[in-house]
């Protein structure tokens, strides 16, 4: 465990020496506050509407808007998650692409290392760099109680937005562990970016798909979909079958990967 | 100290090693010569664990390499034919991290570090990042990475590959330093470095092995004694 988390740190330290990560770090900044400023007229404008014609009057659906948690963060966590859906593939090329690539990939393997510790090294410093990544949007519910100080009340539904948040975080780690699988099947950083992009994109969609299925494949397709999975979550539902969806999808990426490092082995 | 029995290493349809026999004694150490693709790269990634044999057996130390790889791993300090640097991190960061995959206990690593550091002649360039350092520079880091933690045997796939001849002679003086202590193999292409350095030549043509002696009865036994140089035997055995 020791040299897992040694393997960890050093992953961080060189994260944050490259560029890359703050180009990720600044396109999560960039993008989620233009679509936080979005969420945010939104919300005024239907409060404002509501207070003209009074809430009965306006469509069902609008529902939502009547507080900042539902009107604004649970929405604005559906946004990261689509952002992060394109930006991990990015934070975890880089794994073990790039260790084979450098040759330092035979340093790990000849020295007294269990394969077990470097996968889990590695992936601890992804989730470091992931964190950090999806740690930036905490800003967007910090800012709003920070402006709400003096009016009655909680502006937000702290519970809702921490549990949401905890969603977010799980499905990170998801796309991490998914993306260091194809890290460790290539040399190529570019594809193991394209291929981490083309398993998750579809994974997500899953359940677009399954209208045209028959009962009961559409149940079963459309349960394996991410979009369902996620959907209770972010809202602050806490589900227990999604969790154990999401954890028994990493379980699996790590044991995948732990092969395909043993396997390095014999070829 | 290493024993190779019968080792074959093939690549799909080729072979890269063909049933090589060969035993290196406690502290001594073997030069590995052949032309380029003779296989000398490929046996030592074998014999660091690196790649698995086809067939035959490898042992360090009594333990073998495919049964019990924690075993010669804790034993084997190894340069690549790349050193294995991450460009990002500096001299010093790099080899506290190979100094903790190598489970140096943290209390001394400093110390270890900077012993290496001396060894290797890079004590200076610490603070340095490995991008900037020259070839040289880099390949001394390389060493010192191998030689963290004292390993009883060391393998070094040419270890004076990119330098000057003044820090030539200097890896070699420091690599004869290291004889008796630890088992020393190293590659070369450099013939006159075998001849300062090594006790013992394998010679390898074609994944097979061509000549393995004492560098004295080896040149005695292919021309007229002093006269032959180990130049003269070596494009002999490895002309056919």
């Amino acid at each position: 465990m020791r040299t897992a988390l040694a393997i960890a740190r050093k992953e961080l330290t060189i994260s944050f020496t490259t560029p890359w990560v703050y180009v990720v770090l600044a396109a999560m900044a960039a993008l989620s506050s233009f679509f936080f400023v979005g969420l945010l007229e939104t919300f005024q404008q239907v409060q404002d509407l509501a207070r003209e014609q009074g809430w009965e009057r306006l469509p069902p659906d609008s529902v939502v808007y009547r507080n900042l948690t539902d009107g604004v963060v649970v929405q604005l966590w559906g946004v990261v998650l689509i952002i992060t859906l394109f930006v991990a593939p990015f934070l975890s090329m880089r794994l073990f692409a790039e260790e084979k690539r450098n040759k330092t990939f035979e340093l790990l393997m000849t020295a007294p290392v269990r394969p077990l510790d470097i996968v889990l090294g590695k992936y601890l410093g992804g989730l470091g760099v992931m964190g950090a990544t999806l740690g930036l949007t905490l800003a967007f519910p910090l800012l709003l109680t920070a402006f709400n100080q003096g009016e009655e009340g909680q502006a937000l539904e702290w519970t809702t937005v921490l549990l949401g948040y905890g969603g977010l975080l799980l499905w990170g780690a998801t796309c991490m562990a998914v993306g260091m699988v194809l890290s460790a099947l290539t040399e190529s950083q570019m594809v193991a970016a394209f291929l981490t992009f083309a398993v998750l994109l579809p994974w997500m969609l899953l359940r677009g798909l399954t209208r045209t299925f028959e009962e009961p494949l559409r149940s079963v397709v459309s349960y394996l979909s991410f979009d369902t999975q996620l959907e209770g979550l972010l809202q602050g539902v806490v589900d227990v079958r999604a969790l154990v969806f999401f954890a028994s999808v990493i379980v699996f990426s790590l044991l995948l990967t732990h092969r395909a490092v043993e396997a390095q082995r014999w070829m | 100290m290493i024993e190779v029995r019968q080792l074959t290493r093939r690549y799909r349809d080729r072979v890269a090693i063909e049933d090589l026999s060969f035993s290196v004694r406690e502290g001594e150490i073997l030069g590995f010569l052949g032309p380029n693709g003779a296989g000398k790269s490929t046996t030592m990634k074998i014999l660091t664990g690196f790649l698995p044999p086809s067939a035959g057996s490898v042992k360090v130390g009594g333990f073998d390499v495919v049964t019990q790889p924690m075993e010669v791993k804790r034993r084997i300090g190894y340069l690549p034919e790349t050193p294995p640097l991450y460009p990002e991190l500096t001299v010093h960061g790099y080899l506290k991290f190979v100094a903790q995959l190598k489970g140096l206990p943290g209390r001394g690593l400093q110390a270890e570090v900077e012993r290496v550091a001396g060894l290797t002649g890079v004590g200076h360039v610490l603070a340095r990042g490995l991008q900037h350092l020259s070839k040289g520079y880099k390949q001394r880091v390389g060493i010192a990475q191998a030689l963290l933690g004292s390993p009883p045997v060391l393998i070094l796939d040419e270890p004076t590959e990119g330098l000057d001849p003044t820090q030539r002679a200097e890896v070699r003086a420091l690599i004869k330093s290291l004889a008796g202590r630890h088992t020393v193999i190293l590659s070369t292409h450099i013939l006159p470095e075998v001849t300062m350095t090594c006790e013992k030549v394998l010679i390898l043509n074609q994944g097979k092995k061509v000549a393995y002696d004492d560098l004295r009865s080896l040149t005695a036994a292919h021309g007229h004694a002093e006269h032959t140089s180990l130049e003269e035997v070596f494009i002999k055995l490895t002309a056919a």
